[in-house]
């Protein structure tokens, strides 16, 4: 299953060029960009994302709440979350796995290799989800 | 009148008179039935026997007269006794001797008188005489009769002498035999010239025999039952008393008792006779059962060599000492010690104990005298530590104790013991040093604990026994009195979120000897504290109980604090890192050339600015490391891992940085390391391993190589990279490990570093229970390890 519908969530205009440079120019991706949370909620109205990439702090409705309330939405209730963050603390990279995301990115990322990069998580993701099935 | 002549051999003459014994005694009839019937044969009125003294002549016998003694002067016996024969006189009034002697002119009147001399140990002692108030003259038959009857009384005299000798010789005979029965002593006769040999029945008793069972008794029988061993002093004993060199044959030896045991005798005996020629003929001798004295005496010289042998043992003296109220003073007994702690001998004291004084040390000397007034006064035992100086003039320490007892004279009889304290007293008074040292070092403790809101505590792994300070249980909110420190209850106050971390911890100073761990507690009125709990293990070859010593500091203030800083630096990092991410990744974009084509000179900018935004972000990323560790905030996911694995992976991981730099990288290891596991954090120790293989790479020549080495060192695996560069400079290598150093402000231009690098290795390293170093020549580079604990 390949990847190919993304919606990200920052609320920092630059770093929305850039991914959006690195994920559609470079890796080819179909990308919907967001820059908040409310954004985001009413974008999954008529875009139903495979992958989420979620900026985790931003101003008014965070990372975490802008998953918490995605996932109130029946079309985004499984869909896989990768945060990005440039706050390196280990309990917070936990606290966003527990709260359900697949993996966590740091900034600064590498702007060539983003979308390598989520193509291999979301395989990653459903290969581990297939073999939870089949068991 | 004539008075009676003093014959020349006067004083023989009343010393034979005062051994018969007869003056002054009581009439006796076998005197008084002769005088009788010489009177009844020769009919004279008055017959005496009359014993002339030096001043009276004094009537043994009497017959006529009732006087019992005249004077000498006027006696006629005094003149009888000067010649051998009778002394007659027919009729005194007509001889002038005697004519007006009152005993003529007055009664008894006499006139005829007719004195037969007695005769004792060929001396005149005394008269027979006849006497008559009429004048007569003796026939020569009469004058036979009265020299027969002479005779007779003179042999009455001896007769009488020896019956009283033979009763005093019987009443000594008596007392003789009641003392030696008394005295239960035996009797021996032997005659040294036939071998008879007389012994009496006690002498048998003795020997636990009858004399009937030792028959034939001979000299034999003595010497059959002579102990061996006092067989030759026996024979020089009587040798010598035969040779007469002495006076005695005088002998204490063992014989051989019927039972079979050996009974001490004493045998003392003299030569009574000798024969013609002048040798010994027959000695006498007594035979004493002396076995139980002696074995008094010798028990008694036991238990004195006992305490001699145990005085002498003993390090200090054992004496009497006595006092008496005059102000003398003695010492009746000291044992040898006396010279080790006075320097006298007990001889110079046993009567005057001045020169054990003069010892002592002048200003102890109004205590000591003190306490044995005290003593003597309420008979309270005596004690003191005291000093008397000793001959070089130093010092010596003594300890003494005695107990009083007051004497029948009025003195005071010390029983003591006096020890040298000297060394005991250094130890002493070192000890007491060290008391107020460590009481000023736990006093100081004590204050700095509680400035530092530091506890400390202590805990014996192996008995499970654990200690707390009372700063512990202040910050653990709980008082001291009702609580018992345990494991337990340690665990009951730490946040239960933070058990397992505690948990690990714990587990890890097992292995590593080192406890170090921060978490929360909760007091008991619900308050949420941060500690930071520190152990050591006590090394274990002076450690039997395992014990671990540690501190629990109260740091929630600095968590405060710490929360603070945290906050700032996340909110910097991300304020910086946003832009950061926008600038990196618009020129990641550029450079790739697939959103635009550039120019050259364009290009160039482009990987300058690349270049350096690079060097930010590894900036920020180490920086925040730092911070992280020197909060404690870093995490370490430390389990044993294989060694060989993990130097693979750092090799691989930078073949393409080298590849870039067309540097070779090179692999050594011992052969052994692949059965090598190390405890530490794997991601850690790449990034030091990292950091080493980036800076060698930086730093080496082109085409030149670096190796990564690992070597096996006793408890320790080295892993090391070496660069074939120009090594460390000597003004930088002091500050090699430091935060934001670089050899020259240039270098980290033309390299690219951020001088936190190293300084970052160092903490993780050590972090990690490990060593970090390095050696460097200019001709060989350098040369960076880090040293970490294999596992068992």
């Amino acid at each position: 299953m390949q990847l190919d519908k993304i919606l990200h969530v920052e609320d920092d205009e630059s770093i929305r060029v850039i991914v959006e440079m690195a994920l559609v120019d470079i890796a080819g991706f179909n990308l919907v960009s967001c820059d908040g949370g409310n954004d985001a909620i009413s974008q999954i109205t008529h875009f139903t994302p495979e992958l989420i990439l979620l900026d985790a702090m931003m101003p008014g409705m965070d990372g975490l709440q802008t998953l918490h309330e995605l996932r109130k939405k029946p079309q985004c209730q499984h869909t896989p979350v990768v945060f990005m963050t440039a706050r390196i603390q280990e309990s917070e990279k936990q606290e966003y796995l527990d709260a359900g995301a697949i993996a966590v990115i740091e900034k600064p990322f590498n702007a060539m290799t983003l979308g390598d990069e989520l193509q291999a998580l979301y395989q990653a993701h459903f290969r581990a989800a297939d073999i939870i099935d089949s068991e | 009148m004539q008075p009676p002549l003093v014959p020349q051999t006067e004083p023989s003459r009343l010393k034979a008179l005062q051994q018969t014994g007869l003056l002054d005694t009581e009439s006796e009839q076998r005197f008084d039935r002769l005088t009788h019937l010489a009177q009844l044969c020769l009919g004279t009125e008055i017959v005496l026997v009359s014993l002339v003294d030096s001043h009276r002549q004094w009537f043994k016998s009497k017959q006529g007269l009732d006087a019992c003694e005249t004077s000498r002067d006027i006696s006629f016996c005094g003149h009888t006794i000067l010649g051998e024969g009778i002394f007659e006189v027919s009729d005194a009034k007509a001889d002038s001797r005697f004519a007006d002697n009152p005993l003529v002119v007055s009664a008894p009147n006499i006139r005829f008188y007719a004195g037969v001399p007695l005769v004792s140990n060929a001396e005149n002692i005394g008269t027979l005489c006849f006497i008559d108030s009429k004048p007569r003259k003796f026939t020569d038959k009469e004058r036979q009769i009265a020299i027969e009857f002479g005779k007779s009384i003179e042999q009455e005299i001896q007769d009488r002498l020896q019956e009283h000798a033979h009763e005093k010789l019987a009443a000594s005979e008596q007392m003789y035999r009641s003392v030696l029965e008394g005295t239960r002593i035996g009797t021996w006769q032997w005659n040294v010239q036939t071998g008879e040999t007389v012994l009496n029945k006690r002498w048998a008793q003795i020997m636990g025999y009858t004399l009937e069972e030792l028959e034939p008794i001979s000299v034999e029988t003595w010497l059959n039952l002579l102990h061996p061993d006092d067989l030759t002093d026996s024979d020089a004993q009587l040798e010598n008393h035969l040779n007469g060199k002495t006076d005695f044959f005088d002998i204490k030896c063992r014989m051989k008792h019927k039972d079979g045991h050996y009974v001490w005798v004493h045998d003392r005996g003299k030569v009574v006779s000798y024969t013609a020629d002048g040798k010994p003929l027959v000695m006498y001798g007594t035979h004493a059962d002396i076995t139980e004295q002696t074995l008094n005496d010798l028990a008694l010289q036991q238990s004195r060599d006992e305490l001699y042998k145990l005085t002498q043992q003993l390090p200090g003296v054992v004496y009497q000492y006595q006092s008496w109220p005059d102000g003398r003073s003695a010492f009746p007994y000291a044992s040898a010690g006396i010279e080790d702690i006075y320097g006298v001998t007990p001889e110079s004291i046993l009567t005057d104990a001045s020169d054990a004084f003069a010892k002592i040390y002048h200003e102890d000397l109004p205590a000591l005298v003190e306490s044995i007034e005290q003593s003597i006064e309420h008979l309270s035992v005596w004690e003191l530590e005291y000093r008397v100086t000793s001959k070089d003039n130093s010092f010596k320490w003594l300890s003494g104790s005695a107990t009083p007892e007051r004497m029948p004279d009025g003195s005071t009889l010390w029983h003591g013991y006096i020890q040298d304290i000297t060394q005991t007293k250094d130890y002493y008074l070192k000890l007491e040093e060290l008391n107020q040292d460590l009481n000023v070092a736990q006093q100081s403790l004590d204050l700095a604990s509680e400035q530092a809101q530091i506890g400390y505590w202590h805990a014996s792994l192996k008995l499970g026994t654990l200690w707390w300070s009372p700063m512990v249980y202040q910050i653990f909110g709980l008082d001291e009195q009702d609580f018992v420190p345990s494991d337990s209850m340690f665990k009951s106050v730490i946040h239960p979120d933070d058990i397992d971390r505690v948990e690990q911890s714990q587990q890890q100073a097992l292995v590593t000897g080192i406890h170090n761990v921060i978490h929360r507690i909760i007091r008991p009125s619900g308050e949420v504290r941060w500690v930071h709990g520190l152990g050591l293990i006590v090394a274990e070859d002076k450690n039997p109980d395992l014990i671990m010593v540690g501190s629990l500091q109260d740091i929630t203030d600095r968590m405060k604090l710490q929360k603070v800083k945290d906050d700032f630096i996340s909110t910097v990092s991300h304020e910086l890192r946003t832009p950061l991410t926008s600038i990196n990744g618009a020129l990641t974009l550029l450079q790739s050339g697939k959103i635009a084509t550039l120019p050259a000179k364009a290009q160039k900018l482009m990987d300058i600015a690349s270049s350096n935004c690079k060097q930010l972000s590894r900036l920020i990323n180490d920086l925040l490391d730092i911070e992280k560790l020197a909060a404690g905030k870093m995490l370490f996911d430390i389990k044993p891992l294989q060694v060989a694995p993990l130097l693979q992976r750092a090799l691989s991981d930078h073949q393409p940085y080298a590849d870039l730099h067309n540097i070779s990288l090179v692999l050594q290891q011992d052969p052994q390391i692949n059965d090598v596991c190390v405890y530490v954090d794997e991601h850690r120790l790449l990034q030091v391993l990292t950091n080493f293989l980036s800076n060698a790479v930086k730093f080496s020549p082109q085409a030149g190589s670096v190796t990564l080495s690992a070597t096996l060192m006793d408890s320790e695996i080295e892993i090391a990279v070496q660069d074939q560069g120009s090594g460390i400079p000597e003004d930088f290598k002091s500050k090699i490990f430091e935060k934001f150093s670089q050899a020259d402000a240039s270098s980290s231009k033309a390299k690219g570093g951020t001088g936190l690098g190293l300084a970052l290795c160092k903490e993780l390293t050590e972090a990690m229970h490990g060593s970090i170093g390095y050696d460097s020549s200019t001709e060989q580079g350098a040369r960076f390890y880090v040293r970490l604990p294999l596992t068992n």
